[in-house]
């Protein structure tokens, strides 16, 4: 049973990274004097809400073989239109920054749909466009969030270390893990990662696929953007690279592929709680913050280097049984012998 | 073998009526018409080129029609793409291996299914494919195993069996049997005949003639875009179905070619094998002189070239150059015994299409342009300039990207790439013209010979009878991955064809 779990990579690494991270996070008394505290678990936790649907939005769009870069200037934007919008009332603020997402993310995904212009470029100038326009917006200076009542709401602590933000960001990891796990979308999210033109060929709706995929990409995006302004109570017209490449690692530990075709939600969820309990770990420790930079990367080598076809070629056949599906398939093999 | 279903007095089910479509202005399909019965297997054959893949993919939503109309049951239909043929019932096994290894095998059963409810039922939809598998006699093969742990063959037939199980009014299937062996090959159909017995009208496209005449009601022959004939099978042979397809068959008299130099200088390659692919291929071919592997899709002519090439990770036996073994498995080390090899598919394995045609043709020779690791720019234009001349490329396109060539030139390029290189004993070309038009050809097929005459040894693998037949000083036919002949002189195409396509059962 563990065996058959383990030998998939999708289930493998999420359980490889956050198994290794929580002996490290449950040793840290050891190095730091003091038992762990609930507390630090709620911080983990609030590291976890802060990164988890920015991950999410980048890990689905991976899955399917295509990279949102936009995410973090749509986060941005739905942070800088929550602290706008949502002064007397949060709701509002949210739902603004939840439909400026959606309408981001499917007028990108309608032009790599329908255009087939690759993700990259697309996401890209969206992401440059809308750092311009969350600057425009206010004026290039953080913008506070005066609605007190929505900061403390969203970080209040319940059940000793969870907060209504941590809370939602695992119910919107909740849902996409049963959206994908037990409907068709799943399988057809990962079949338009691992083959387009099979995808295509078996009846797949490629293109409205694609078009929902980053209108929901954009909308978690803009969510996430907008819990973090009310947490902070203020929205920075600039959040920087660091969360694009957090959420990025997240996906990877969670066994997500950069190929398409391979990941989960709940390996997702692993793989970002990876990241936010490291960060934990190191904060416990005391231990100077560049070693955060060196823990992740060496956790991702690690990570990345338990699945590499490299190392499953010189391992034992019993250790690697897909090591024929590893071969390369010779090109034209299968191809038309009289096409036009 | 079991006999072949009969045609009877079918009601038509699908009615095909003058379809016609052309790509970019040259006409693929030019008035197909033929009638499928309800319940019937009905085989499309035709040489390459003669439009049948063209034909399935229209009529399973992937082209659009240019002329001509499909009529089901009556209706006009008008398929807009896969899921559209799909809801009108039409299942299809295409020619590429179209399931995603990234997925189990019970998600491919389900992948694209009209009829699969949006909210998985897992354990209904695992114990059906448990059975639609144990009917292809896939028993040892788990519903939830990943796509890729299986072999080529059997990933095949998990294409086969989920096309048969959608309980479609049509399946159209295209070459599927091109990788299966003879005991998958009777599973298949065995299966087909259950849905055709079930009502279920079926098309098949195969270069398999003697497997169009075991399975099929009748055969609709297409030639150059048309429907030349509907015979019902029961009338008909391998060879007269040949001559069918072909017309006049090609045919080539003896003394055309060239005698064998004899210098010594040649290639020996002993029982070459790569695993479900290609088994013991042995084959001398001398310096100065063409050699042509003429197989269909699957035949392991494509393979035999790729193995030479060190491009079968899988492949062994002994390959020997002018009396220097030449190490197996390993490209790089194939390049540097001088084995130059040109893929079938230029665009993925051959040319960077986003830079220059002098970039391109200099790619494989720039350590010799260089001094220092610093290539100079005159020596580079110098030998560009020759390499275009030789080639038969004007100069003028030199600086032009290879995406902006016509399909003939960029074939040129690929292939000028190995020529007037000191350091290139062997050419190794897999469908040297695919895609490149008749003037086109004719310029590649003269450099190929003058790669011959300088003392190269020259060998490709080719499906198109002409070509076979106008290059090649040696024949070697093959089918199923082995040898079935080696002709030189006189050589009649229909029996080319009949190698290529045919059990040698003496039907």
């Amino acid at each position: 049973m563990i065996r058959s779990r383990l030998s998939r990579p999708d289930r493998l690494m999420p359980t490889v990274s956050l198994g290794l991270v929580l002996v490290a996070f449950l040793c840290t008394p050891l190095v730091s004097g003091k038992p762990l505290a609930l507390f630090d678990l709620y911080n983990a936790l609030q590291g976890f809400a802060q990164l988890g649907l920015l991950a999410l939005a980048i890990g689905i769009t991976m899955i399917a073989g295509e990279f949102d870069l936009s995410v973090v200037g749509t986060y941005a934007l739905g942070g800088m239109l929550a602290v706008e919008f949502g002064q007397t009332s949060p709701v509002l603020g949210v739902l603004v920054a939840m439909v400026a997402g959606a309408a981001v993310g499917m007028s990108q995904g309608g032009l790599i749909a329908w255009l087939r212009i690759p993700s990259m470029p697309v996401t890209l100038a969206t992401y440059i466009a809308l750092l311009g326009l969350t600057y425009a917006i206010s004026g290039g200076l953080s913008t506070t969030y005066p609605n007190g009542d929505a900061t403390l709401w969203v970080d209040q602590t319940i059940a000793g270390i969870f907060s209504p933000r941590s809370l939602l960001t695992l119910a919107a990891f909740l849902s996409a893990a049963l959206l994908l796990g037990f409907t068709r979308l799943g399988r057809e999210l990962r079949a338009i990662g691992g083959d387009r033109r099979a995808s295509r060929v078996a009846g797949v709706g490629v293109e409205r696929r694609l078009v929902g995929l980053f209108t929901a990409s954009g909308t978690l995006a803009g969510l996430g953007g907008a819990l973090l302004s009310y947490s902070f109570a203020s929205a920075n017209p600039d959040p920087g690279l660091q969360p694009l490449i957090l959420a990025a690692v997240g996906a990877l530990l969670g066994g997500v592929s950069l190929a398409g075709g391979r990941g989960t939600p709940t390996g997702l969820l692993a793989g970002t709680l990876s990241v936010a309990l490291l960060a934990q770990i190191v904060a416990v420790t005391a231990i100077p913050d560049y070693s955060t930079q060196l823990l992740y990367a060496a956790l991702l080598a690690v990570i990345v280097a338990i699945e590499s076809p490299g190392l499953r070629h010189v391992l034992p056949p019993r250790w690697s049984r897909n090591r024929q599906a590893d071969l390369p398939t010779p090109a034209g093999t299968r191809e038309a012998a009289g096409r036009p | 073998m079991s006999a072949p279903a009969t045609g009877g007095p079918l009601d038509a089910f699908l009615r095909v009526e003058g379809l016609a479509r052309s790509f970019n202005g040259v006409p693929a399909v030019r008035d197909v018409s033929f009638t499928v019965g309800a319940g019937e297997i009905h085989a499309l054959c035709g040489h390459n080129g003669a439009g049948k893949s063209t034909v399935v993919k229209m009529l399973s939503g992937q082209l659009a029609p240019d002329g001509g109309r499909v009529v089901v049951e009556g209706a006009v239909v008008e398929p807009n793409s896969r899921r559209a043929a799909q809801r009108m019932g039409v299942a299809l096994v295409d020619q590429e291996l179209s399931v995603v290894p990234a997925l189990t095998v019970l998600e491919n059963m389900l992948l694209g299914d009209v009829t699969a409810p949006f909210v998985n039922r897992r354990r209904a939809a695992a114990a059906r494919c448990r059975r639609i598998l144990d009917d292809m006699g896939l028993a040892h093969i788990d519903p939830d195993q990943p796509l890729a742990a299986l072999g080529i063959g059997e990933r095949q037939l998990v294409e086969i069996a989920k096309a048969l199980s959608q309980d479609a009014r049509l399946v159209i299937l295209d070459e599927p049997t091109a990788t299966l062996s003879d005991a998958e090959t009777e599973h298949v159909f065995a299966a087909i005949r259950r849905v055709a017995g079930m009502g279920c009208s079926v098309i098949f496209v195969s270069h398999r003639l003697s497997e169009v005449l075991e399975l099929c009601a009748s055969v609709t022959v297409l030639r150059d875009g048309r429907s030349v004939a509907t015979i019902p099978t029961e009338d008909l042979t391998v060879d007269e179905l040949i001559v069918r397809m072909l017309g006049s068959a090609p045919h080539r008299l003896s003394g055309t070619r060239g005698p064998d130099r004899g210098d010594g200088r040649a290639m020996r390659i002993e029982h070459l094998h790569v695993p479900g692919r290609l088994v013991d291929f042995t084959l001398t071919a001398t310096a100065g002189r063409v050699h042509a592997l003429a197989g269909q899709l699957g035949s392991g002519a494509s393979d035999a070239l790729r193995a030479l090439a060190g491009l079968q990770p899988q492949a062994t036996g002994t390959v020997e150059l002018n009396d220097r073994r030449v190490p197996l498995r390993h490209p790089a080390r194939a390049a540097r015994a001088g084995i130059a090899f040109v893929s079938n598919d230029r665009k993925s394995e051959g040319l960077f299409l986003g830079m220059s045609v002098e970039r391109n043709l200099l790619a494989t020779r720039l350590p010799g342009l260089a001094r220092a690791g610093v290539v100079r720019p005159r020596r580079e234009r110098r030998a560009a300039l020759s390499l275009a001349q030789r080639s038969g490329l004007p100069e003028y396109r030199l600086d032009a990207e290879v995406l902006a060539l016509s399909g003939g030139n960029q074939q040129k390029v690929f292939v000028g790439r190995c020529l007037g290189r000191d350091d290139v004993h062997v050419l190794l070309l897999d469908e040297p013209t695919r895609g490149v038009d008749v003037g086109g050809r004719a310029e590649i097929h003269r450099l190929l010979r003058e790669a011959a005459d300088r003392g190269l040894v020259v060998i490709f693998a080719s499906t198109e009878l002409d070509e076979l037949l106008e290059l090649g000083d040696v024949i070697i036919t093959m089918r199923d991955g082995q040898v079935v002949g080696r002709y030189e002189g006189e050589v009649d195409g229909a029996l080319l064809m009949r190698d290529m396509t045919h059990e040698a059962d003496g039907t």
